[in-house]
């Protein structure tokens, strides 16, 4: 029987957690035999940057999920992104996988920043200094309770003197 | 006799057991290529460039890892050599300002959370908060701002072509 890597996020945890199992898993059993301690009833799981959440009853092997996956448990269908830019502000639902870069991908478009612009702006979280990698996945940047993320799109200085 | 691992060493195999550097490894954003104690070379996959490499690698030099931040040049790892400067990667604004061979005579990156770079610059703490070497995170937080740069829209290539 062949087995599958997937590395599990909880809501609002920074570091995943690596599980080998088998193909013909559910994801029932995956959540079995995972470490995770947060609450199981209401989670929804979401492979990757999906849109859709996954049954607990789906087996891995239909599920789109490939080696090194990321599994996503969420106790939000959505992530509700605010991003500020100057006196702007536009806001947008992620699916909980979506990752930080796509969301600055989006907020360039809406902001219609041009090439140059874009470049030389990054996504801050708002009221503070963190600016988390374009591979974070956006749940992992919840607040305990929480489904909403607020950004500041702020010039990314040049590292000079 | 047990050959006595140092602590720096044993921390830096714990970081790379993490899930974090795994998950890396598996989305193929770095690839761990070798370590010969304290240096350690590792690849970061690159975005698409026309006559561009797809990825680069670094020899990360990690003494007194992971309370001391690391540095890191980039790295021919078939010659195990410096990469010649020709071959760095450059951009339009951001890139150039950070692989900039005249600095230290390429030895590291002109960034803060490059331990070479941060001596005498203790105003990139301020106005870098979100640049700087994080111990509990280690070899983690370089590779991320490195895989968001070589990912960025300011990275056109290499300086040679």
């Amino acid at each position: 029987m062949s087995n599958i890597v997937l590395f599990v996020q909880e809501h609002g945890a920074a570091d995943a957690e690596e599980l080998e199992i088998a193909l013909s898993a559910t994801f029932a059993e995956l959540l079995a035999a995972s470490k995770g301690q947060g609450p199981r009833e209401e989670t929804l799981i979401f492979v990757d940057e999906a849109e859709e959440p996954v049954g607990v009853e789906i087996c891995i092997e239909h599920s789109g999920a490939k080696h090194g996956s990321r599994v996503h448990l969420s106790r939000c269908r959505h992530v509700e992104v605010t991003v500020y830019y100057q006196d702007k502000t536009e806001k947008h639902r992620f699916p909980p996988g979506a990752k930080v870069h796509r969301v600055k991908h989006w907020a360039v478009h809406k902001f219609k920043l041009a090439d140059t612009d874009a470049t030389e702006h990054v996504l801050q979280i708002c009221g503070g200094s963190d600016r988390p990698s374009g591979g974070t996945p956006l749940h992992a940047l919840l607040a305990p309770g929480s489904c909403a993320l607020c950004f500041d799109l702020v010039p990314d200085k040049r590292v000079e003197g | 006799m047990d050959q006595i691992v140092p602590p720096s060493l044993r921390a830096f195999e714990e970081h790379r057991a993490k899930a974090d550097f795994r998950l890396g490894e598996a989305e193929g954003r770095w690839l761990h290529l070798a370590t010969s104690w304290p240096w350690s070379v590792i690849e970061v996959t690159a975005a698409n460039r026309p006559n561009a490499p797809p990825r680069y690698a670094f020899r990360f030099e990690l003494s007194g890892y992971a309370a001391v931040a690391a540095t890191a040049q980039p790295w021919d790892a078939g010659a195990n050599a410096p990469l010649q400067h020709r071959s760095w990667p450059t951009g339009k604004a951001i890139i150039p300002s950070i692989f900039r061979p005249e600095w230290k005579g390429g030895s590291c990156l002109y960034w803060p959370v490059d331990r070479l770079s941060i001596e005498g610059h203790d105003h990139w703490r301020h106005q870098h908060p979100s640049r700087l070497w994080q111990s509990r995170r280690g070899i983690i937080c370089y590779l991320e701002q490195l895989h968001d740069l070589l990912y960025s829209s300011d990275y056109s290539g290499v300086r040679g072509s």
